[in-house]
């Protein structure tokens, strides 16, 4: 009896479980869906009223946009400004992530305390000091200057992430490497690099993101010919008219990649996104 | 930012501690390599921040009348301003409202979807997945969806709504437009709170939770004595950088009402915003950024203290 009545109550609890999380999951991917979706509508189609689930895909709109506009541009830039300030910061992220990891610096909360607020910084607030500047040297609508402003958040955080890895990283090998005559720089290069290459990958694409991402930066620094697609979206919908088909197909290639990106570094996903403080 | 005098220095003058045993004099020291490969990133870093800190600084103190090459010196005006100005108060109240309500949701979805996925016997990595596909959307693409689904006219969830026999405008309209772009937030960082919960309680020591269930605990009796005490550090530290967060992005607010209607969903990231780039008052957007950045700059601090000391 107690026996049967302890199983209802499991099967109970487990029809809770799955109804909460099938609405949850309906929830949390309704609205990429239905980007998805209506990106593979045609124009009229894509305002029917009741809406569609099932119909014809067509990629008519994403045709056009590579076509007849300057999509292509747009994404040409992304890509640009995007790997430009991941590369920099991987660079110099690395060499002084180690470097603070091995070098007995004193004073480490204040480091930290440093390289976070940097991080952490309102957009709206660095884009202010960074537009005078950009004007004075003539960095207004160029890529450097883009490459720049990603740079401030992606450096902090490159730094910050590469030094938590190596310094979870035991020092045995680097200095059993340095008896046997390497120099400091060679067990860096030769012996700790190689063994934090998943964190430097996991880096690398969080720098990726961060700087795909950005709306707020780009929309001030860039001009028409340096435009990232995240500001060709807005423009999209904030001329007279809505293009809510390109929209859609424009969110859609935002999106996709760093789905894919993202899913590929999730073990280290909570790490970056809370500065390391999560493991 | 003002601590980078100090790591400076550390940089450069901290002795080193005994493993160079024939390194004489302070220029080996100082040419050591660990101090060749910090210095590239430290310089960059500095030019690219702590020159802006000092020139945003400076910024708040002139007067910047449309052209920006000759400005004049403004006193303390816009600072007096910054204090008085009913409308920059308005926006750290909706700041506030965004901040804690935004908050208090993602908390208690994100929490209690942990426990859910927790708990959950068949599957829980496939939702997990799904769960987290929100986090990697672009704030820009996520404001311009809550807006696509909410769009009165032909918006899928307007549709459901109007269905339940609510037909609204809700961008349009200043009581809703509010909790309207607080959703979108909810919808993009629900999840994070719930993978920084989850990874916490897959961590936890298990001879607690033993223990209270030899003891006979609830499931409740479980989670509010020992589940969620020993995961309080993690959510102060979730919270937090959320926190900052909602300090740092306005772009769901600017693509969707761009602080409208009647300034109801204008935080104060798009106050500076419309200052800076619409009144082209720059010195004035400068003290309003430093505000901010103070805030950001306490948060910064407490998330330091909770992620050192224990």
């Amino acid at each position: 009896m107690a026996g049967k009545q302890l199983l209802t109550r499991k099967l109970i609890a487990r029809v809770f479980i799955y109804t909460a999380l099938t609405i949850a999951m309906v929830w949390a991917l309704m609205p990429i869906v239905w980007m998805v979706l209506s990106s593979l509508k045609t124009q009229a189609g894509m305002f029917s009223m009741p809406p569609k689930f099932i119909f014809k895909p067509t990629f008519s709109t994403y045709a056009f946009m590579f076509n007849e506009g300057n999509f292509g541009l747009f994404l040409k830039n992304s890509v640009i400004a995007s790997l430009s300030s991941t590369f920099i910061a991987l660079v110099l992220g690395t060499l002084g992530g180690y470097a603070l990891a091995r070098g007995n610096y004193k004073g480490a909360k204040h480091i930290a305390f440093w390289i976070i607020s940097t991080r952490m910084t309102p957009i709206a607030a660095a884009i202010v000091p960074l537009y005078l500047i950009f004007a004075k040297f003539h960095l207004m609508g160029t890529a450097l200057g883009l490459v720049i402003a990603y740079t401030t958040f992606n450096l902090p955080f490159a730094l910050w992430m590469m030094m938590t890895f190596f310094a979870e990283l035991p020092p045995d090998m680097e200095h059993a490497a340095m008896v046997d005559g390497a120099t400091k720089f060679q067990a860096f290069y030769k012996i700790a690099l190689p063994q934090v290459a998943p964190g430097l990958v996991a880096t690398g694409i969080l720098c990726l993101m961060f700087a795909w991402n950005d709306f707020a930066f780009a929309s001030v620094f860039t001009s028409h010919k340096t435009q990232t697609i995240p500001v060709a979206v807005s423009l999209l919908v904030s001329q007279t008219g809505i293009a809510w088909g390109q929209a859609m197909a424009t969110g859609t290639v935002i999106i996709l990649p760093m789905l894919v990106a993202g899913l590929a570094v999730r073990k280290y996903l909570v790490r970056g996104l809370s500065m390391g403080a999560i493991k | 930012m003002s601590t980078g005098k100090a790591l400076q220095q550390s940089v450069m003058q901290q002795p080193e501690p005994g493993n160079s045993p024939k390194a004489g004099g302070r220029l080996a020291r100082l040419f050591r390599t660990e101090n060749m490969m910090l210095a590239p990133a430290i310089i960059v870093l500095a030019s690219i921040t702590i020159f802006p800190f000092f020139y945003l600084i400076y910024a708040s103190f002139m007067n910047y009348a449309l052209a920006i090459d000759d400005p004049t010196f403004a006193g303390l005006r816009n600072w007096v301003r910054l204090f008085k100005d009913p409308a920059v108060a308005h926006s750290w109240k909706v700041t506030l409202i965004y901040a804690v309500a935004g908050l208090a949701l993602e908390l208690v979805l994100g929490v209690g979807m942990a426990l859910l996925l927790y708990s959950t016997p068949w599957g829980r990595n496939i939702f997990v997945t799904l769960w987290m596909l929100p986090i990697f959307v672009a704030p820009v693409v996520a404001g311009l969806l809550g807006w696509f689904l909410l769009n009165s006219s032909y918006g899928l969830y307007a549709w459901i709504l109007q269905l339940l026999g609510l037909n609204i405008d809700i961008f349009g309209n200043a009581s809703t437009a509010l909790p309207a772009v607080i959703l979108i937030d909810v919808w993009e960082w629900t999840p994070l709170i719930t993978l920084i919960v989850l990874s916490g309680l897959q961590s936890l020591p298990t001879e607690p939770l033993e223990a209270a269930e030899v003891d006979g605990a609830s499931y409740w009796q479980k989670l509010r004595y020992v589940i969620l005490p020993l995961s309080a550090r993690i959510i102060v530290v979730a919270l937090l950088i959320r926190s900052m967060d909602i300090m740092r992005f306005i772009d769901k607010i600017f693509i969707t009402t761009a602080g409208g209607p009647a300034d109801s969903t204008k935080i104060i990231g798009m106050r500076l915003f419309e200052v800076a780039f619409r009144f082209m008052d720059i010195g004035y957007a400068a003290a309003i950024g430093l505000s901010m950045l103070f805030v950001t700059i306490l948060l910064g601090q407490a998330f330091v203290k909770v992620m050192y000391g224990r």
